[in-house]
This record gives C-alpha cells, sequence and structure tokens, in this order.
C-alpha cells in the first residue's frame, strides 16, 4: 500500500498529515448531522409503525411479549416490527436501536440489556421525534418516556417470597440467582428481597445466604450454582431467581440430584417450563406475569404516545383496553402490576 | 557391523517408545498434581470440600464437560481446533428432542439421530479443514455461526419444555447406579473408549503420529485427510451426544443451549496438558481438565467467593497449567535429547 | 495494469463484494444509501475495527491473542472510574492505555519469552483479565462519566463521525507501521518463518510483545470509544466479541497462519461485514438470519477459492501442511537459546 522506502517524501507526508488535522480540527462540531430523510412528527403518518426490541429474540418469554405487542397493533391498526438480534448482546442491541432509528418508527418498545449503554441511541431516537417506552428491563431514565414495569420491584420480592413460602411453608435458608450483577431489575428484587426477610413479619422463617451468584440466564451454568450451592449450605430449603431461565434450570437441578422435597425452587418462570414440575409436584409454586398483556399494555402506551393522546407526565392515564387502565407514575414509571402464582390448580390454564 | 546396527535401532527404538510413554505420563500427572494442589487448598478453607457428596457433585459438574473434552482431543491431537462443539450440542440437543416431542415413537432411536447428526456435522468440520485445507479456527467459527443460526431459525424462539422429552432419557439424567450419578459413568464411558481408539487402534496412533509431525506423516504415506476428517467426525459424533445429556439435565432447551461452551471445552483440554500443537497429550488428561474447571467453580461457591474471582481464578489456572505443562516437556525433551545422543554415540 | 490487479486480487475481490453487498442492502432497505445513516451505524464498528487492527500485527507473526476484548473491558472501567474520580482525560487516557498496553505486554511475554502456546494463554488472560475489569467495576458498573470523556462519541467533522476518522487514521497508522518500519518486516519475517528468523539475528521476542503491547494499547483505546459512545462501563463490556474481530481480520486476507496479509483487507473486510449487517438491520431480518449470513460470508469467502483450486488439480499446495509453526514444540524455547548462546 505505501511502497516508497522510508526516507522519501517524508516532508510531503508530515505536510499532508498537519494539513489533513488543521481541516479536521477546524470543522469540528458535537451536533449530529441531520440525515435526509423525511422528519417524523405527530399525524397520520406517524402512528404508522411501532418497532418492539426485546433483549434478544430468542427467548420464549419475549417471543409471548410479541405476541400480546402484535396484537395490540392489530386493535390499533398500526404496523408492528420485532427487531433484534438473537444474542444477548448489548452491542447488538445498540447496533439493531441506531438502525431502526433511520426507519422512522412512531415509537420503540425496548427491553434493554444495559441501561446505560442504549442511552445514548435511545436519547438520540427521542431527539428525531421518535418515543421511546421500555418494558421488562428499563433504561436510564432521560433516554425514555415511559417504563412499563411488570411488577414493582417490591412487588416482585414480595411475590417470589410468597412462592417461596407456599413451597416451604416452614421457611429456611434461601439463596439467590441472578441473571448478571448489572441487571437493574435482579439487583433490586435480591436487595428487597434480603430487606423484607429481614424486617417484614410475615418473612421472618426465611433466612438467605448473603452472596449472590449470578448465572448469565445460562440454564447449564444455573445448573452448576445450584448443585454447588446444595453443597455449600446443607441447611438449604430454598433457591429464588428473577431469571425465567435459571428457576426452572435450578428446579431441574434440584430434581436431577434427588434433593426434589427437600430444596425447593421458586421464582419467575414462564407456565410451560414448569408445568411439569407443578404437576408432579416437586414445586408448589413459580410465579410471573402476562407476558403477552404486558407487551400489548407497552405497545398501546408507545402508540398512545406517539399519537399525542397521552403525554409522559405523572398521573396521566393509560387506556389499554382489555388489558386494564393504567396510571403514569414517577419518573414515567407505568407499574402493571398483575403477579400471576402458578399452582397445581390452576397450571393447565395457561397456554404459554 | 549389521548387528550391533540392528541392536542400536532396536534399543533407540524401544527408548523413544519409552520415553514417549514416560512424556505422556509426566504430562497426565501434572494436570493430576494440579488438582491434588486445588483440593488440598480448598479442603483447608472449607470444611465441606472433602465430602462424598460434594465429590460426586463435582464429578457430575464435569461429566458432560468431560465428554465434551474427550471429543474435542481428538481434534487438538491432529493439530486443529473445534470451536463449532457448542454449536453441535445445541443443535443436536433442540433438534432432536423437538422431533421426540413431537413424535415419541422414536424412543432409544433418539441416540442413533444424535449420532448420524453429531457425525454429518463433524464430517462438514472435516471437509472444510482436511479437503479445502480452510485453517481450523476460521473454519469451525464459521461453522460455529452456521449451526448456531440453523438452531436459531429453526426454533423461532420456542423452547422445547421438559416434558416433550422421552421419559426415558430424562430418567437416565437423574439415575443413580452404585451411588454415582449415571452421567459420571457415561463420561467415564467415553473417556476410556476414546482413550482406547487413540492407544490401541491404528488410527488412533496415526492421529498422534500425524499431530506430532504433519510433514513427516505425508512422507511416511499417512493420509491427513482421514486422519483428520475421522478426528472432526468423532468430536461431532460426540459432541452431539453430549448435547443430548445436557438437554436431558437442563430439562427446558431454547435455542442458546451451550451457547459459548467451546472456550469452556478448550479450556478444559489445554488445563488437561494436551499440546494446542498437536500430537501430545491424553484424553485422561482432558477429563482430568474438566473436573479442575469443575472443582474450581465448586470451591468459589463453597467458599461464597464473588464470581468475578472465578473468572479470574479460571483464566489463572489455565496459564498455569499451560506453563506446567512447558515445563514438563521441556525436560522431557532434553532428557530424550540427551539418552538418544548417548546411545548413537556407543 | 494487470499485475495491479494480480498484486492486489484479495483488496480487489473484497471491493467487489462491498459492491455486492451495498447494492443488496439498498435493495432490502430505502434507508440504507443515505450517508449520514450509514456514517451513523458505522459507529457502531468502530469497537470492532480498532481490535482487529491491533490483532493484525499478532496474526501476521502467526500467533493469536483472544484476550483482545477482556483488556478492552478493563481499559474502559478504569476510564470510567477515572472519570467519575474528576481525572482530567489527558491524564487518565495515557496511563489507562499504558495499562492495557502491559496487560498485552504479559501476554507478548508468556508467549514469547516462555515460549508458551499464545492460544492457551490468550485463552488463560482471557477470563482473568474479565475477572478484573468486574472487580474494578463492581456490582453496578461505572455511571454519570463526564461529558469530557464522552466527547468522542459525540463530535462530527461535517457529517463524519470522530470515531470514524479514528478507524481511518489508525489504519493507516498499521499500514505504515507494517510497510515501512523493521517492526513491520520483522513480524512477516517471523509469521513465514519464525526459527529462521531467529538465526537471521531478528528480535523475535522484542518484536511479538510489542506486537502484543500493541494490541492490547488499541483494545485501551477502544475501552475509551466504548466510554464515549455508551457514556457507561461495566465487567461485561465486549463480552464475547472476539469472534467478530477475528472474522474481520481473517475475512481481510490475513493468513491465520502468518506471515501475510494487509491492513487494506482488514479495513475493506470490516467496510463489507458493516454493510452486510447495517443492510440486514435496516431492513428488520430477523437476527437469527444474520448470524448464519456472516458464517456463511466466512466459510464460502474461503472454502470457494481453495475449492476452486482443488478442481483445478493444484492439489498440493492445498495440502493442510503446517510448515514450521511458528514456535513449534520442539523449537528450543528462548530461554534455552540465550543459554545457548552463552
Amino acid at each position: 500500500m505505501f511502497p516508497f522506502a522510508r526516507h522519501r517524501h517524508r516532508r510531503a507526508r508530515i505536510a499532508t498529515v498537519l494539513a489533513t488535522a488543521a481541516l479536521a480540527v477546524v470543522g469540528c462540531s458535537s451536533t449530529p448531522p441531520q440525515a435526509s430523510a423525511p422528519p417524523a412528527g405527530g399525524g397520520e403518518a406517524a402512528n404508522s409503525k411501532i418497532f418492539m426490541a426485546p433483549k434478544f429474540t430468542g427467548l420464549a418469554y419475549f417471543e409471548v411479549a410479541k405476541e400480546g405487542g402484535e396484537k395490540a397493533a392489530q386493535d390499533l391498526g398500526i404496523d408492528f416490527q420485532y427487531i433484534g438480534s438473537d444474542k444477548p448482546d448489548a452491542t447488538a442491541q445498540i447496533a439493531t436501536l441506531t438502525n431502526a432509528i433511520p426507519q422512522r418508527p412512531a415509537a420503540l418498545v425496548v427491553s434493554a440489556i444495559d441501561g446505560d449503554a442504549v442511552a445514548p441511541a435511545l436519547r438520540q431516537a427521542r431527539q428525531q421525534g421518535i418515543k421511546v417506552v421500555t418494558y421488562d428491563a428499563d433504561a436510564a431514565v432521560d433516554s425514555r418516556d415511559l417504563f412499563v414495569n411488570q411488577l414493582s420491584y417490591e412487588l416482585a420480592a414480595s411475590t417470589m417470597l410468597d412462592a417461596a413460602l407456599m413451597n416451604s411453608p416452614q421457611g429456611g435458608k434461601a439463596a439467590f440467582i441472578s441473571a448478571s450483577p448489572t441487571a437493574p431489575n435482579h439487583t433490586a428484587h435480591v436487595r428487597i428481597m434480603k430487606q423484607l426477610i429481614d424486617t417484614d413479619p410475615k418473612y421472618s422463617s426465611l433466612s438467605y445466604v448473603d452472596t449472590v451468584q449470578y448465572a448469565g440466564d445460562d440454564a447449564q451454568k444455573s445448573q452448576e450454582i445450584a448443585l454447588n450451592l446444595m453443597q455449600a449450605n446443607p441447611d438449604l430449603k430454598l433457591i429464588i431467581s428473577s431469571s425465567a431461565v435459571s428457576a426452572p434450570a435450578a428446579e431441574q437441578a434440584i430434581v436431577n440430584a434427588g434433593k426434589s422435597g427437600q430444596v425447593f425452587a421458586t421464582g419467575f418462570a414462564l407456565p410451560s417450563s414448569v408445568r411439569d414440575f407443578i404437576k408432579n409436584g416437586n414445586s408448589a409454586a413459580f410465579a410471573l406475569w402476562d407476558p403477552a398483556e404486558l407487551g400489548y399494555v407497552a405497545t398501546t402506551a408507545a402508540s398512545q404516545l406517539a399519537a399525542g393522546k397521552i403525554t409522559a407526565a405523572e398521573g396521566q392515564e393509560i387506556d389499554a383496553g382489555a388489558a386494564g387502565k393504567y396510571t403514569v407514575g414517577k419518573d414515567g414509571e407505568v407499574q402493571y402490576n398483575k403477579p400471576l402464582m402458578f399452582t397445581k390448580d390452576n397450571i393447565d390454564s395457561f397456554s404459554y | 557391523m549389521s548387528a550391533s546396527m540392528t541392536r542400536a535401532t532396536e534399543t533407540t527404538r524401544r527408548l523413544r517408545q519409552a520415553s514417549g510413554a514416560t512424556a505422556l505420563r509426566l504430562r497426565f500427572l501434572g494436570v493430576v498434581l494440579f488438582l491434588v494442589l486445588l483440593g488440598v487448598v480448598f479442603t483447608a478453607l472449607s470444611p465441606r470440600f472433602l465430602t462424598i457428596d460434594n465429590g460426586r457433585s463435582i464429578l457430575f459438574s464435569a461429566a458432560i464437560l468431560a465428554i465434551a473434552a474427550a471429543g474435542q482431543t481428538l481434534v487438538v491431537l491432529t493439530g486443529n481446533l473445534d470451536l463449532s462443539v457448542g454449536s453441535i450440542m445445541g443443535l443436536s440437543a433442540y433438534v432432536i428432542y423437538d422431533l421426540a416431542g413431537d413424535v415419541p415413537a422414536l424412543g432409544p432411536w433418539v441416540v442413533l439421530l444424535a449420532v448420524l447428526v453429531g457425525a454429518f456435522l463433524g464430517l462438514v468440520n472435516g471437509l472444510l479443514v482436511a479437503v479445502l485445507g480452510i485453517p481450523s479456527i476460521v473454519a469451525t467459527l464459521g461453522t460455529l455461526a452456521i449451526y448456531r443460526g440453523f438452531v436459531s431459525v429453526y426454533a423461532e424462539a420456542r423452547e422445547v419444555t421438559v416434558g416433550q422429552l422421552p421419559s426415558w432419557i430424562r430418567s437416565l439424567a437423574t439415575a443413580v447406579w452404585g451411588s454415582v450419578p449415571a452421567a459420571v459413568w457415561l463420561s467415564v464411558l467415553v473417556v476410556i473408549l476414546v482413550g482406547v481408539v487413540l492407544q490401541f487402534t491404528p488410527w488412533g496412533r496415526r492421529v498422534y503420529a500425524y499431530g506430532s509431525n504433519p510433514e513427516a506423516a505425508r512422507y511416511f504415506g499417512l493420509d491427513s485427510r482421514t486422519i483428520v476428517t475421522g478426528a472432526y467426525v468423532g468430536a461431532g459424533v460426540i459432541a452431539a451426544l453430549a448435547g443430548l445429556l445436557l438437554g436431558a439435565q437442563v430439562g427446558n432447551i431454547n435455542s442458546l443451549l451451550a451457547n459459548g461452551i467451546e472456550l469452556q471445552v478448550l479450556a478444559a483440554v489445554v488445563v488437561g496438558g494436551v499440546s494446542i500443537w498437536g500430537g501430545s497429550g491424553s484424553v485422561f488428561g482432558a477429563a482430568i481438565g474438566a473436573i479442575v474447571l469443575a472443582t474450581i467453580n465448586n470451591g468459589l461457591v463453597l467458599l461464597s467467593i464473588n464470581e468475578y474471582y472465578r473468572l479470574l481464578f479460571q483464566g489463572l489456572a489455565i496459564v498455569l497449567a499451560v506453563g506446567v505443562d512447558a515445563i514438563v516437556q521441556n525436560r522431557v525433551r532434553t532428557a530424550t535429547r540427551r539418552r538418544r545422543i548417548l546411545e548413537v554415540g556407543a | 495494469m494487470r499485475q495491479f490487479v494480480r498484486r492486489n486480487s484479495g483488496e480487489l475481490l473484497l471491493v467487489g463484494l462491498i459492491v455486492l453487498a451495498a447494492v443488496w442492502s439498498s435493495s432490502l432497505s430505502p434507508y440504507f444509501l443515505d450517508p449520514v445513516n450509514l456514517l451513523s451505524s458505522a459507529t457502531s464498528f468502530v469497537i470492532f475495527a480498532l481490535m482487529a487492527f491491533g490483532l493484525y500485527p499478532v496474526v501476521v507473526q502467526g500467533e493469536i491473542d483472544i484476550s483482545l476484548p477482556s483488556t478492552l473491558a478493563v481499559g474502559s472501567v478504569l476510564l470510567g472510574k477515572a472519570s467519575v474520580a474528576g481525572v482530567p482525560l489527558a491524564l487518565a487516557l495515557p496511563l489507562v492505555l499504558a495499562v492495557c498496553a502491559g496487560l498485552g505486554a504479559l501476554n507478548g511475554y508468556l508467549v514469547a519469552a516462555v515460549g508458551l502456546p499464545s492460544l492457551a494463554v490468550t485463552l488463560g488472560t482471557l477470563g482473568a483479565y474479565r475477572g478484573v475489569a468486574y472487580i474494578i467495576a463492581g456490582d453496578a458498573g461505572v455511571v454519570g462519566i463526564t461529558p469530557e470523556y464522552t466527547a468522542l462519541g459525540s463530535t462530527w467533522i461535517g457529517i463524519v463521525p470522530v470515531s470514524i476518522v479514528l478507524v481511518l487514521a489508525v489504519a493507516a497508522g498499521f499500514a505504515l507501521l507494517m510497510s515501512a518500519t523493521s517492526f513491520g518486516r520483522y513480524s512477516f519475517a517471523i509469521g513465514n518463518n519464525a526459527a529462521a528468523s531467529r538465526m537471521g539475528a531478528v528480535p523475535v521476542v522484542r518484536t511479538r510483545v510489542v506486537a502484543y503491547s500493541l494490541a492490547g494499547a488499541m483494545s485501551g483505546l477502544a475501552g475509551l470509544v466504548w466510554v464515549a459512545q455508551y457514556q457507561s462501563a461495566r465487567g461485561d463490556n465486549a463480552d464475547g466479541a472476539i469472534l467478530f474481530v477475528l472474522t474481520a481480520v481473517v475475512l481481510g486476507g490475513v493468513s491465520i497462519k502468518g506471515g501475510s496479509g494487509r491492513v487494506a483487507g482488514v479495513l475493506l473486510s470490516l467496510i463489507l461485514l458493516a454493510t452486510l449487517q447495517t443492510g440486514m438491520q435496516l431492513a428488520n431480518v430477523p437476527g437469527t438470519s444474520q448470524t448464519l449470513v456472516i458464517g456463511c460470508l466466512l466459510v464460502v469467502s474461503l472454502g470457494v477459492p481453495r475449492a476452486i483450486a482443488l478442481f483445478r488439480g493444484r492439489r498440493r499446495t492445498l495440502a493442510p501442511v503446517r510448515t514450521d509453526p511458528p514456535h513449534g514444540p520442539d523449537d528450543p524455547t528462548p530461554a534455552v537459546l540465550e543459554k545457548q548462546r552463552g
């Protein structure tokens, strides 16, 4: 590429480099250039499409939420696109969102892998007039208009502890498995669960292992950790996880180890993942919410926001039709707050 | 003149065999020592480490990794890599169990299906590397993406739930034969099988010969294509079977099963003293390498040590193991060189 | 003209593929051909580009380094912490780059001086450095990074983001380094035949260590870009990125066995991958298919030329001969050689 010898043309080269650098410095600016595509604004054309971007497309939980979003789009008469990488990779999600912006959707419905890393991309989207609603996993507060939280962190924590008590009414020692220390919802859940166990008399029969283990939503790793937890704590009664991959995987590990009935895994999981455990009596209860309805509410909120029917101010009401009415709370958080407890009595009534 | 020459060549041949065997034994010893060292440290730090129950737990966690490492050893011995092992595991588990869920009559044929799937995927790898001559790290990087992409497209984000799995395989995953989990017995079986093939079959010996010096092997008339392709097919079959077992253990299978496991498998192989340049190392070492990794995970949970340190320790363990191995190799080399020089001189 | 084509056949092929990819992408999506969008999408690849350029000399020397994303993580976390602590960027950046170069130097020392296999060593440091990054970052990672540090991600020269300019400058720098310095010459020599190079008085150990340190420093620089673009830093930054970086390097015509390859090739392959990915994403092609396409591209681009040569009967040149691995198990380790030299 540069076939000349070392010393020839050296002065010319240095001059070129300096000139280019000078031009560059002069031409610097910190305002982003505008693309030439027609800008999005309010109005009919802008309502035409909404993009839903889960953490990644390979997880059944997000697939169910997608179905809810699709239904909402159908009811509202708008276009719906499901975008994202099939791997849980933050850079891939950011690239997806960056490439969503030029397509001028009316709104983005996002579940963030890394809530801080996606924030610049989301802010850029908002700058271009695209509404941003997060669901399931929030992004930085100033980068999105609304956050549809499936369960407030307090409700999530108490629901999981209730499920724990259903499994082991006498209480006992519990250990926590989270997805990753950088998942804000999981860390909040664990923090509040520990708080509740310490202070709330209802959960006084429970105790906990302080060190939290992380399985990165990987089934095999969750199993290895569950096994090792049982070894490390012979008096362990409960393994609790907010991750819909880790909770059933841990229960399977308990069954594999032959400790079913002595130790119980619980937490959030899709009913289809835990149907056998519940029916066989390995576990008495798992919890979740309806991901389809969550997707429905999030998409409806995004559409109404884009159409200007509501704003993101506190106190605004979102009418999601059959899915109910919701009020916008502090910092744009909309609490869906409809936990579901799966037990022997109702496990068969769920199709997802 | 000819008599003494025959005696000389005879002795040299025996010496070479002996030093070769010693070399193998020494490599093996290195990783065993490492494991013992780990055991001592953890026992000192945690009373619950050295119990039968905990040992069983470690072996159970290591079983599947050991099986995958055994398969990977075949490939690494030829001087190549198979980065697609995780994708093969995931693909075989998902596709086969999905089919089994729809066609319950499949029953035990599930295993045969796994063998076929693994053999096919391994064959593709082998063709790319041995016939087309694509460097193995690149070829298997590509097939890693292709196989995983195929599972993702096939799965469409659905999960294979534990109820779809054939019941006999589910009980296999949890069975305990003579107080040792079935999975551990299976891993021992696979490791011994691979070890026997490598040590006592002509093909196995050819693998070692080719791996230690591909140039010389070619002059010797060894066909690199059958050796390398055979290794990849073997690795593919073993990976597919490991995938079945993993799927049975995990219960709920999504398209990302075993994603990223190739680095763990490589780590087990490397820690186990199998030379990444090919030609030396034993599958038993690789199995011990898997146990070492499982032991580190177990010990750190027992000691309630932060997850972050697990990564650090595992990484350091790999570097240390490789370092120890290099020292051992060096000693063996200088020792055999000295002996050979002496012999030829006489 | 014919000589030009023959000498640059690899790169011309890449250019051809880029054109094809661009045509395909613009047919997939009407938003593709907007230069502002293109440049904005390209910024996602800056991190991978920097690591790919850092990896390039290492691969030319016949080695490999898979720990680069972990070094990026360490760099980004250190920069994040420095930012929050109020350290000026002018002070923090050289220090962090030095630290990352040091991490690379450690890899280089283990490979070159101790003689350990590079895949195994960097497999170990991949985990070890990642653990270090997590430990420094703590649970939640680092947020609240000051605008001084994020300036790189939000500055444009005209319509071109500064980070893209950085990539081009780095590419030019590496091209110059490998073609016009002794380091470059030594690198190719070592990659072609390490044993002969050593006997030809090429400073093998030093050249290797420099290459690895440079790779580490590039990863540190990529860490700065990460912090600038994403305004946060966590221990899991860029986890798993090595596969894409390796793909870019290999696709660029750099032989994994060492001894050949050009920066232009790496740059073009990055552009090709970016074009394909961006086009597919703008058209909302499902992520699963994107993975398949990239995998197929890798296999096809390397397999087809070889298959053609095979059918033409030039089988001898295609046998997977591992001639003299850069430093194989039978080479005396540098330590032994030093002793022999007395």
